[in-house]
């Protein structure tokens, strides 16, 4: 007979090769030295980056200082200057921008247009103030309107070169008349664009004109270099004298709009003249109370508004009489429309949406960097007074201000001033603007600076009474969602459950918009970042009734929130949290579409729901828990990811169960066989081949052979389907499936085995696998035969190096004792595999792994055999090979060499 | 061949007592002899009468003799060659001279319908009698005497104006007559040709929406024709402040800058005089304001309401207090003799 196992004396040789132990002091992964973290974190802070979303306040004073002083530099500087004038100028172009964009030129509606405005040749006098006659109304489109104001724009140009400025001047009051008519009321913010586009490159023009003859004589000598910051007192005579004219022929023009837009054109002109241009706001405000239109002269003060901020310096003053007279206006429309039918008409809805913007601009313009007193001082001349007993008595505000009024109001103040902007908010309710919307804009300031906030629980009250009134759903929710952050941050938990309650009234009476369930969402959102626990969620009121009410992407959203916070917190053990969760991410489930979603659409709900599975723990109930993943077997069934989990925890379950000893017999076998369905279930069949050999070692461990040997056969029979199934295997795959081969092995040695099929039947199966299968690399197909030769060897020890922990499981020393056949198969078998390791070898192209992998062969024949013939001529072949492929002092063929030579394998 | 003057300041604008100063430059394709070189300074009122109250045989004399102001006549070189190519001559001429009597008071310039006062300056170049002189003209501007104006700034005078329905002479609309309105403020009646005219006015109530306040700035001139004296009021400037139907009981700003070339100080002269008015204007809007719109605008009208209050205009040589052009000791602390002529107190305050 060739070949002999080597017999082994795993004990003895244990003693040999263990190393001495000692008992160490830390475990080498804990976090020993906090003192080197703490170390690194006080570095960090030393730099000199700074967090621009960080906001320590220091840093923030800092650079409102840095803004004072560049503010007071200024003054003396000029460069800033500049760069202050150019940064208004670009606001300015972005602000016409959206104004543009808001209300976009209609391709139906057409505009009339007094005919000689926009036709050419027109060669009237400047002070031509005669009334056109109704015959020469035009229609044309509103294309062909901005057309027409392009090429006057042109000429306007044109003649300029031209040194024809007094053309220039009467095209431009004829752009400038054309702002007179407001009919076409959506055209007119387009209109406004480009007519002061025009005024504004005219006023450029005469300020370049003005100075130049400032800076040099007509006969091209050079006077002085006006510095930015000049005073009038550098203007020599005759730029003055220009100047004048100038005004004077601006000041001739017969109509007071038009009027109006050429003096503000030329407004820093007026630098040239005096030291103090500013002291014509004032007139300029007052004269534009003229115009009676709404639209016209709310317009036409947002261009003073921009006009005013091309001087060095202005004050307040005429900001605030602007403000008032646009009050006036306003309430003079509003008035009216109350008076007829209490809510706004269509157009007067238009014309507040066509004002709102100059509204705005203006309120951002008057509470642009201003400092704390100057804020009381504004309000206090715009009516609001911040007191509260005077605030009921002449509260003379309108909604519609007051948002953006609101908007603008520093939170500092905001928050120290909340009850007092309460009680303006609820004593100005008017049809210029939604009252509630100004509620929920306060309570979003105030949300952003909640621990400022002065009185919160007379707001709070305040609020609570505010909402009451409410029975509108939308309006109730958003005002409520305003102030959840306020109520949260107050430990506020009774009010929460009232403003839930009301929520809950209202919705039974009335249908969820789109809206209202994004208020929703927003407002469960707020409510599960406030809460670290899910059961203090779960006990408000009304909360999962509320949530069963919404629907579509929202409910989804704030399902998969609800559950992310659930996870967070660690395991699930509650019941009836479990049951509630289980339901939400049922419905969650519900809403993905597997089929026509994309993939990262619904991974990550997938993944939240399987982590939830994971997270779910019953404790000492395994029963229920096992029931529970049962559940969700059904429930979750796309889930292939879920699913492995599923086998996962059944196992863990066995497992827990199975230390705990008493009667878990039949609970385990339970998990098993939930096992053995579950499995064939998972599209992968690489995941069932591993999931089949946990599972396997769950059995052994419990000592359920039958069902052992039916998982190994599954096992088997999902290798032998691997290629059929998943096509083209990657490396990474292959590897995997090579090592899960290795395990199976090295499991094999606890497996009892059987005569009727032959000792080495299942390293039989995994051969033929390997001999089928080309895409496996002669590198790995040795490291299988070793394996497997290493496993034979070890089957026909009298003892075995492991065995399970089980009684329950004979080892095949036991049942095979003495069985003559049984050995002489593993035998014969391992025989033939030792020819088959020296052809494969063989086979490797790369010399490197070639000699390496008959390194490796080597080790594992010299181990496992004793000396005989067979072995040692693969054993010598091996050799050649290995040293004809590796360098003589490699040191690896070097301890092989020795190894050998210790087992007088080396001839 | 060609002759100008250029005058040393570029608005031409001088006073009687300063030296009128400047440059005669002739372009010469060859060399010419002269007999001297004339200097002619020539200012006169010029009169005309076109319609308005002077009666048909007045008009039809047409031009009055004018008013001769002053006549210069100045040589600057005597005979003498000027060469070719281009050449300066200087010259400076003193238009008030102190020792002679002169025609007339020197009045600004001012150029009006029936009334003209135009200072004109003509030189010659006289080459005998073979040959044409060369000869050009220029008008340049005189504006009053420093002596003349008031050592301290005028404070403009203010009257106030309130405009009903009861208030008009004219006859009104029905509905504007049952429904009433009421504009009130006020308007300076004295007011320094460089400043504009200040003011303020408010529609305290009014039942028909208004349509347009203008504001028409007038100009009266009389002549006086043997025993008669004949008077035309043009409309010189409308200015618009407010268009529409504007809220009530906000003060709207008057401000009007006084055009330049249609404006001088008031005058009050022997044989004529020049005036001016503010009219203020409230039209109505009416369907039959839009039937007649193109009815002479001057002509009151049943949908329009007004009320006129005379207007000093006053030369007030502006210190440029910013500008620190002015040098503060020019402007004389002598007593002003004429003061009381230019003043005239204005006490038309209507109630």
């Amino acid at each position: 007979m060739g070949v002999e196992f080597r017999r082994r004396d795993y004990g003895a040789e244990e003693r040999a090769c263990s190393l001495p132990r000692r008992r160490a002091d830390t475990h080498p992964l804990s976090a020993h030295s906090p003192s080197a973290l703490k170390v690194k974190e006080s570095d960090c802070r030393k730099d000199d980056f700074v967090d621009p979303l960080r906001a320590t306040d220091g840093i923030m004073e800092e650079a409102a200082d840095n803004m004072l002083h560049e503010d007071i530099d200024s003054e003396a500087t000029t460069p800033s200057d500049i760069s202050a004038q150019l940064r208004i100028r670009k606001e300015w172009s972005s602000f016409k921008k959206i104004l543009m964009q808001r209300f976009p030129v209609s391709k139906t509606t057409p505009v009339s247009v007094v005919s000689g405005v926009l036709v050419k040749g027109n060669k009237g006098e400047l002070d031509d103030s005669k009334i056109f006659d109704e015959e020469d109304v035009k229609v044309v489109s509103q294309q062909e309107y901005l057309s027409k104001l392009q090429e006057l724009k042109d000429e306007i140009n044109q003649s300029w070169l031209r040194d024809d400025r007094v053309t220039s001047l009467r095209l431009s009051i004829k752009v400038a008349r054309l702002l007179m008519d407001a009919s076409v009321i959506q055209f007119y913010p387009t209109l406004f664009v480009l007519a002061t586009d025009i005024m504004d490159m005219l006023g450029d023009r005469v300020w370049a004109r003005i100075k130049q003859k400032a800076e040099i004589t007509e006969e091209g000598g050079f006077i002085y270099a006006l510095p930015d910051n000049f005073k009038a007192g550098d203007v020599c005579f005759d730029a003055k004298e220009t100047c004048n004219n100038w005004l004077s022929k601006v000041g001739s023009v017969r109509e007071l709009l038009p009027r109006i837009y050429l003096e503000l054109a030329i407004l820093p002109c007026w630098r040239f003249l005096h030291n103090h241009p500013e002291n014509n706001l004032q007139r300029l405000v007052m004269m534009v109370r003229g115009i009676a239109d709404p639209v016209a002269s709310a317009y036409c003060r947002l261009y003073l508004v921009q006009c005013a901020q091309r001087l060095p310096q202005y004050d307040t003053g005429f900001l605030i009489t602007c403000i008032n007279d646009l009050k006036v206006l306003l309430m003079r429309l509003t008035q009216a429309r109350d008076a007829m039918d209490g809510n706004l008409s269509g157009n007067s809805k238009l014309l507040l949406t066509l004002i709102e913007p100059t509204i705005e601009y203006i309120m951002r313009c008057l509470f642009k960097d201003r400092k704390q007193m100057e804020i009381s001082n504004i309000l206090v001349a715009l009516g609001m007074g911040r007191d509260p007993s005077t605030l009921f008595q002449n509260c003379s505000c309108i909604s519609i201000f007051l948002h953006y009024i609101l908007k603008e109001l520093p939170i500092a103040f905001t928050c120290f001033n909340a009850m007092e902007i309460l009680h303006l908010i609820e004593c100005t309710d008017d049809s210029s603007f939604d009252q509630c919307l100004n509620f929920k804009l306060l309570g979003h300031r105030l949300c952003e600076r909640v621990p400022e906030v002065s009185s919160v629980h007379l707001l709070v009250d305040k609020i609570t009474q505010v909402l009451s009134c409410y029975d509108k759903l939308d309006a109730y929710l958003m005002v409520a969602d305003g102030y959840l952050e306020i109520i949260l941050e107050n430990q506020l938990a009774t009010c929460v459950n009232v403003i839930l309650g009301g929520i809950f009234e209202r919705l039974m009476e009335e249908k969820i918009g789109e809206n209202e369930l994004m208020i929703l969402q927003s407002i469960f959102l707020k409510l599960l970042a406030h809460f670290a626990n899910i059961e203090d969620i779960l006990a408000l009121n009304h909360f999962l009734d509320i949530l069963d009410m919404l629907h579509g992407s929202s409910r989804n959203s704030v399902n998969m929130h609800l559950l992310s916070m659930a996870i967070r917190e660690g395991h699930i053990q509650d019941p009836t949290v479990i049951e509630v969760l289980l339901e939400v991410a049922q419905v969650l489930y519900d809403g993905l579409d597997f089929s026509n979603m994309r993939k990262d659409d619904y991974q990550h709900p997938a993944r939240v729901i399987s982590h939830f599975v994971f997270m779910v723990d019953y404790g000492m109930e395994v029963e229920s828990h096992l029931r529970f993943l049962a559940q969700c077997r059904g429930a979750f069934a796309s889930i292939s990811e879920l699913q492995e989990m599923l086998v996962h925890s059944s196992n863990k379950l066995a497992v827990r169960a199975l230390r705990d000893g008493s009667n878990s017999i039949s609970f385990v076998k339970s998990c098993l066989a939930f096992n053995e369905v579950t499995v064939p279930a998972i599209p992968s069949v690489i995941r069932q081949f591993k999931l089949y050999l946990e599972t396997a070692e769950v059995a052994i461990l419990g000592g359920f052979i039958s069902h052992l040997d039916g998982l190994i056969n599954a096992a088997i029979n999902c290798l032998q389907s691997v290629d059929s199934v998943d096509g083209v295997q990657t490396t990474e795959d292959v590897e995997g499936i090579i090592s899960l081969i290795c395990k199976l092995c090295g499991m094999l040695v606890m497996v009892p085995g059987s005569l009727e099929q032959g000792a080495a039947c299942i390293p039989k199966r995994v051969l033929s696998f390997l001999d089928s299968r080309s895409w496996v690399f002669p590198r790995l197909k040795t490291k299988v035969l070793c394996m497997v030769v290493f496993l034979s060897a070890a089957l026909s020890q009298n003892q075995f190096l492991y065995h399970a922990i089980s009684g329950k499981v004979i080892g095949n020393y036991q049942l095979f004792y003495g069985v003559r056949s049984y050995h002489q198969e593993l035998l014969s078998f391992s025989g033939g595999v030792l020819q088959e390791i020296v052809n494969i070898v063989m086979q490797e192209p790369s010399m490197a792994v070639r000699g390496k992998m008959a390194l490796e062969a080597c080790n594992c024949v010299a181990s496992s055999f004793k000396m005989s013939d067979e072995p040692l001529e693969a054993c010598s072949k091996l050799v050649e090979i290995a040293k004809s492929c590796s360098p003589a002092g490699d040191k690896f063929l070097q301890s092989t060499l020795k190894f050998l030579n210790a087992r007088q394998f080396l001839v | 061949m060609s002759i100008e003057i250029k005058l040393s300041r570029f608005n031409r604008t001088y006073r009687p007592d300063e030296p009128l100063e400047g440059k005669i430059i002739t372009k010469l394709n060859s060399a010419i002899s002269h007999q001297f070189i004339r200097l002619t300074v020539n200012g006169a009122v010029n009169l005309q009468v076109r319609g308005g109250t002077a009666g048909v045989i007045e008009s039809l004399y047409g031009v009055i003799k004018p008013i001769p102001i002053v006549k210069k006549v100045v040589d600057i070189r005597s005979s003498g060659k000027i060469g070719s190519g281009t050449t300066e001559i200087p010259f400076s001429v003193v238009l008030k001279d102190s020792k002679e009597e002169n025609l007339e008071k020197f009045y600004e310039t001012f150029h009006g319908g029936n009334v003209s006062i135009q200072y004109l300056m003509t030189v010659d170049v006289v080459r005998g009698y073979l040959h044409k002189p060369l000869s050009t003209t220029m008008e340049f501007i005189v504006e009053s005497e420093k002596d003349n104006l008031p050592q301290k700034p005028i404070s403009p005078e203010m009257v106030f104006f309130y405009i009903t329905q009861d208030t008009q002479r004219h006859t009104l609309l029905t509905e504007l007559k049952s429904g009433g309105f009421r504009v009130t403020g006020k308007v300076c009646t004295q007011c320094s040709l460089l400043d504009p005219i200040g003011g303020e006015l408010t529609v305290e109530a009014s039942a028909v929406p208004i349509q347009s306040i203008d504001i028409h700035l007038i100009r009266v001139e009389s002549i006086l024709i043997g025993e008669k004296i004949a008077t035309e009021s043009s409309l010189i400037q409308t200015t618009q402040i407010a268009d529409g139907d504007v809220c009530r009981g906000m003060t709207l700003p008057i401000y009007i800058i006084l055009p330049r070339l249609l404006t001088c100080p008031t005058i009050f002269a022997g044989p004529f005089s020049v005036e001016f008015k503010v009219s203020i204007v409230i039209t109505f809007s009416s369907d039959l304001s839009k039937k007649h719109s193109k009815a002479d605008p001057n002509a009151t009208k049943p949908w329009m309401a007004m009320e006129s209050v005379p207007l000093e205009l006053v030369y007030e040589f502006k210190i440029f207090k910013d500008a620190g052009l002015s040098d503060p000791s020019s402007i004389s602390h002598r007593e002003a003799p004429n003061r009381s002529e230019i003043f005239r107190t204005c006490t038309c305050v209507k109630h």
